[in-house]
């Protein structure tokens, strides 16, 4: 049969001529599965995308990475059904976002999973900035208090990764109208540039792509960016927005003084999850420690290669990929969020946007 | 700009360009053919085979299956009423009946015909109003989108034929069905009944399977015999192309609204085929025969279901908002080679953007080819008792509909509904407003809420909210003005003395009413926020349900359909009815198999088990049939990585 035929010359044709696999190599001959529990086309799904080939091409043994895509219930589901199925072969991984992160931290019934149980092979930060309209007649972050008309927030879900923007307006004292319930990020900032809204955030990728143009147009003003939390715990500034203040700064700017106190932490610790350790690559535990190795060296390899290091920079908004052990430690710290700080979140989102987490 | 439409058009001519884009449009048509994987199924395959190709073949394989996902539904949508994707259920309405009048042949060649100009109509709206797209996108906001969607569901009532009455209430459960999953305005999970599936509303591809699909082959199953009962010689496809022509204004115009609907994000495919079919309702002088076999019905959609697909290129590449879910994974393609769609497509990747165009438009042109070609062998199938071709496309939709997400949840939903559209179609309920309603469920709250919340009531007087409301109201006083003859038979039917009986319509009615009812009971424990269309809609809903109820008691020989072809006279007979229920336990029983051995081993029971005793089918025929089918299932998971539903005990082959 005609398609048959095509379909096979096609996988035959294009697939990487890989390197000659070493008798030894773990991943010989073999297929790497990574799970994505979101639909084709989302952010984690470009993500994982963008790595597979690279996995492909320098993990030993070059075994074929292949993406599945496990969408459903509000991004649970595929997360549920990896804890539950797949085998720790050093073949079944998963990508995630701090979505299911943030489904955790809120304590969200409908989670079976455990990250204490997933090792991180794979870890790319993720970065975000502030920006409002020239209407606002806000021109730096010290006009944030004062803006010209009010301040109103396109937003997705307040549960979503919206939620650290809220936080942030939270911390800052600002006073900002939240009208959610937006489809996408994409919406959302369609609606800024149709003036629904006035203020907005958007992450790196889409950023450079969608609103630097706005800026140059002198349609967007950038005032702060969310901040990148380092090993020692502290907020500093993004490394794609070296001209922005963080949310520390800008508080320092409006109040005069060092932040603190409730809001603070909670902002601090759903941020080191939004951003620092945005995207992760996991594998179980207990998978065979050469799996793991092979995989970790990869991310050595990838990190010099010059044609992953440019694509990356395009497609990812130029964050480093980071190897996982390295970062283990912090994660399962991030992801351990202290319960003075789900205790203040759920009662701001009760509170003021109307939401019980179930 | 036009001198990048030279460049591309060059580079485009390459001959592995052309042979690529190829691939895509034969994978696209085939894949688009099977009921439950066209749309973002048949692009979504090709993701693995484009990993190392540049941007620009990459593009041609993709762009080639996109521009003809809605041109190979139309098979499965004309011949068993069964749509591909949701875009093609109007193309159901009038083409299944053509294709039971023995038309099957003219039909199919007048919606190809359609798709082929549609998508072309499209390209050219889309190429000339490029220079004006991003004035045009943002001059509509939440309130006008939110009018937009009000236009949608007024359509609604264009389509409830005969029975407005019943065309509301079944719009009223539609709108609530697809309420089900968390609220737009507050994270609040409504008639989820604690299922993690039911979270994230129902999938739309399972539920146009199951209300038109699985109702539609069951139906044609009870009635016996083949699809078409009669082969009216003479009329084949030369008589399809010959009404496009004919038609060519209504063309025209679908393709525009398609385009238009396109070109918005938040809208989506089916809402433009749907709007385009309710235009040519409205503008039409005879009615009657829509829904019966009206050839016109297949030209207004199917010309702006392609043309749909053209306008979503907008707003995908030049605002980086997805136009749908196909949309979707081409960006991501776009996105993974480093090329961010945006305002900077433009400046930075003319030639690109040209790239797509002249695919698109070649690929129309080819899609719309290979399947013309096809017309005559497809109308053949209508002539073959049609118990032969059921168990073929039960499991091609079964399928198809688990691809959706994966879950056996899929299939129940499919099934589900499936024996609600059954009844539904029995019982003279049109289904269009349900489908219509639970499409533009949560684009209209989410509109309407943040409208609200943003403007508080300002919005109202917005001139673009005035136009579109003007629009919908005289086109709801036009319609209803021109259907004053029915209306006098009505009176007379009306002015009969009572017969106050309990008949099977009753009870359905009755059933509805039920539904309905424990609906408002349920959403009137959600918080204010979430509750607020739910009960808008149900509480309406119920009391109009009971006031059918009252009609149906009252007169039971009434026999005014909805816009929907009636069941044929076998079907509706109680030897029909009963041959209906069983099939629908043959088909539960084949799932709940499933559910417990896994697809394979249920699939070969359930074939055999059919063919044999449903069917009548010797060994031989029984055994060819089930390799024939067997064989093509391994083809589809070896080349496509799709997956088969696995069932608790897996039986491990």
């Amino acid at each position: 049969m005609k398609i048959t035929l095509t379909m096979l010359a096609g996988l035959l044709l294009l697939n990487p001529v890989g390197h000659v696999a070493a008798a030894a190599d773990f991943y010989a001959g073999k297929t790497i599965e990574v799970v994505v529990p979101f639909k084709e086309g989302g952010g984690t799904d470009i993500w994982a995308r963008v790595m597979a080939p690279y996995l492909q091409k320098h993990i030993a043994g070059n075994p074929k990475v292949i993406i599945r895509n496990v969408p459903g219930g509000e991004s649970i589901h595929g997360v549920n059904q990896y804890m539950a199925r797949a085998k720790a072969d050093g073949l079944n991984l998963i990508a995630t976002s701090a979505t299911q992160a943030f489904h955790v931290f809120l304590g969200v019934k409908a989670v079976q999973y455990d990250f204490a149980k997933l090792k991180p092979l794979l870890v790319n930060p993720v970065g975000g900035a502030v920006y409002v309209a020239p209407s606002t007649a806000v021109k730096t972050a010290a006009d944030l208090l004062k803006p010209k008309e009010k301040l109103v927030f396109a937003g997705m879900s307040p549960t979503s990764l919206d939620l650290v923007a809220l936080l942030a307006f939270d911390v800052l004292g600002m006073d900002v109208k939240g009208v959610l319930g937006y489809e996408g990020r994409g919406p959302a900032r369609l609606a800024f540039e149709r003036g629904e809204s006035n203020i907005d955030q958007q992450t790196t990728p889409a950023y450079s792509s969608t609103v630097a143009p706005l800026v140059k147009a002198g349609k967007a003003i950038p005032v702060f960016s969310f901040g990148q939390m380092n090993d020692a715990g502290e907020l500093v500034r993004d490394q794609a927005f070296p001209d922005l203040p963080d949310v520390d700064e800008a508080y320092a700017i409006l109040h005069k003084k060092k932040p603190a106190g409730a809001a603070w932490e909670a902002y601090k610790a759903f941020n080191a999850a939004a951003f620092a350790v945005q995207k992760i690559l996991w594998v179980k535990q207990e998978a065979p420690s050469e799996s793991v190795k092979a995989v970790l060296e990869a991310v050595d390899r990838m990190q010099k290669d010059a044609d992953f290091l440019q694509k990356a920079e395009k497609a990812l908004g130029g964050y480093p990929a980071l190897r996982g052990d390295k970062l283990e430690a912090a994660i399962q710290k991030t992801y351990n969020l202290a319960p003075e700080a789900r205790t203040y979140v759920l009662s701001l989102l009760e509170k003021k946007y109307n939401t019980v987490v179930k | 700009m036009w001198d990048s439409a030279g460049i591309a058009l060059g580079k485009f001519l390459d001959p592995f360009h052309l042979a690529m884009l190829l691939f895509g449009v034969l994978e696209g048509v085939c894949v688009g053919l099977l009921p439950g994987m066209g749309g973002v199924a048949s692009v979504a395959i090709l993701l693995p085979f484009i990993y190392n190709l540049d941007p620009h073949t990459a593009m041609a394989v993709m762009v080639g299956a996109l521009a003809v996902v809605h041109t190979s539904d139309t098979i499965t949508a004309v011949l068993i009423g069964t749509p591909s994707s949701s875009a093609s259920a109007t193309t159901v309405l009038d083409g299944h009946p053509m294709a039971r009048q023995g038309q099957a042949a003219r039909a199919l060649s007048a919606a190809f015909l359609s798709s082929l100009i549609g998508g072309f109509i499209g390209v050219l709206a889309l190429t000339l109003s490029i220079p004006i797209a991003r004035p045009l996108v943002l001059t509509f906001g939440s309130p006008e989108l939110f009018m937009l969607c009000l236009l949608g569901l007024g359509f609604a009532a264009f389509l409830s034929g005969e029975a407005p009455l019943k065309g509301i209430v079944s719009a009223a459960l539609g709108m609530l069905v697809g309420a089900v999953g968390v609220a737009p305005s507050v994270a609040h999970y409504r008639f989820t009944f604690g299922q993690l599936y039911l979270m994230d509303s129902l999938p739309l591809v399972c539920v146009a399977l199951g209300i038109f699909g699985v109702a539609e082959v069951v139906d044609l199953l009870a009635g016996g015999g083949k699809i078409a009962e009669r082969m009216d010689l003479g009329k084949g496809w030369l008589q399809g192309m010959k009404d496009v022509v004919e038609n060519k204004w209504m063309l025209v115009r679908g393709s525009l609204i398609g385009v238009w609907t396109g070109i918005l994000p938040g809208i989506g495919a089916s809402a433009g085929s749907w709007m385009s079919y309710g235009h040519a309702v409205v503008v039409s002088k005879e009615r009657d025969r829509f829904g019966k076999g009206d050839v016109r019905g297949i030209i207004a959609p199917e010309a702006a279901n392609n043309a749909v697909e053209a306008g979503d290129l907008i707003p995908t590449l030049l605002f980086s908002v997805p136009g749908g879910p196909p949309s979707a994974i081409l960006m991501g393609v776009l996105i993974v080679n480093g090329i961010q769609p945006g305002p900077r497509m433009i400046t930075d990747h003319m030639d690109l953007l040209f790239t797509i165009i002249w695919s698109f438009a070649l690929a129309n042109i080819l899609g719309a080819g290979i399947c013309l070609f096809l017309c005559k062998p497809l109308a053949a199938l209508t002539s073959i008792r049609f118990a032969y071709l059921a168990p073929a496309f039960l499991i091609t939709m079964i399928f198809g509909a688990y691809q959706s997400t994966k879950h056996l949840g899929d299939l129940s939903v499919m099934i589900g509904l499936g024996l609600l559209g059954w009844g539904m179609k029995r019982m003279g309920w049109p289904r269009p407003p349900f489908l219509i309603a639970f499409v533009l469920s949560n684009p209209t709250e989410r509109y309407l809420w943040i409208s609200v919340n943003r403007y508080e009531w300002a919005w109202l007087m917005r001139p673009g909210v005035l136009v579109i409301m003007g629009l919908l109201v005289a086109s709801l006083i036009y319609w209803a003005l021109t259907r004053k003859r029915e209306a006098q038979g009505k009176a007379e039917a009306a002015a009969a003395p009572p017969a106050w009986r309990f008949t099977p319509k009753a009870g359905f009615t009755l059933g509805m009413f039920l539904l309905l009812a424990a609906a408002t009971v349920e959403a009137l424990r959600f918080p204010f926020y979430a509750g607020l269309l739910p009960l808008t809609v149900a509480i309406p809903g119920t009391i109009l349900a009971a006031w059918q109820l009252v009609l149906d008691l009252r007169n039971p020989e009434e026999k005014k359909g909805g816009l929907d072809l009636g069941t044929s006279a076998e079907a509706a007979s109680r030897e029909g009815t009963r041959r209906a229920f069983r099939y629908f336990a043959v088909i539960l029983g084949y799932y709940a198999l499933m559910c417990t051995v896994g697809f394979r081993p249920a699939t070969l029971v359930f074939l055999v088990g059919f063919l044999r005793f449903l069917a009548g089918a010797g060994w031989l025929r029984t055994g060819i049939y089930t390799a024939i089918v067997f064989g093509v299932l391994q083809l589809l998971e070896y080349s496509l990585a799709v997956e088969m539903p696995e069932g608790f005990w897996s039986v491990g082959f």
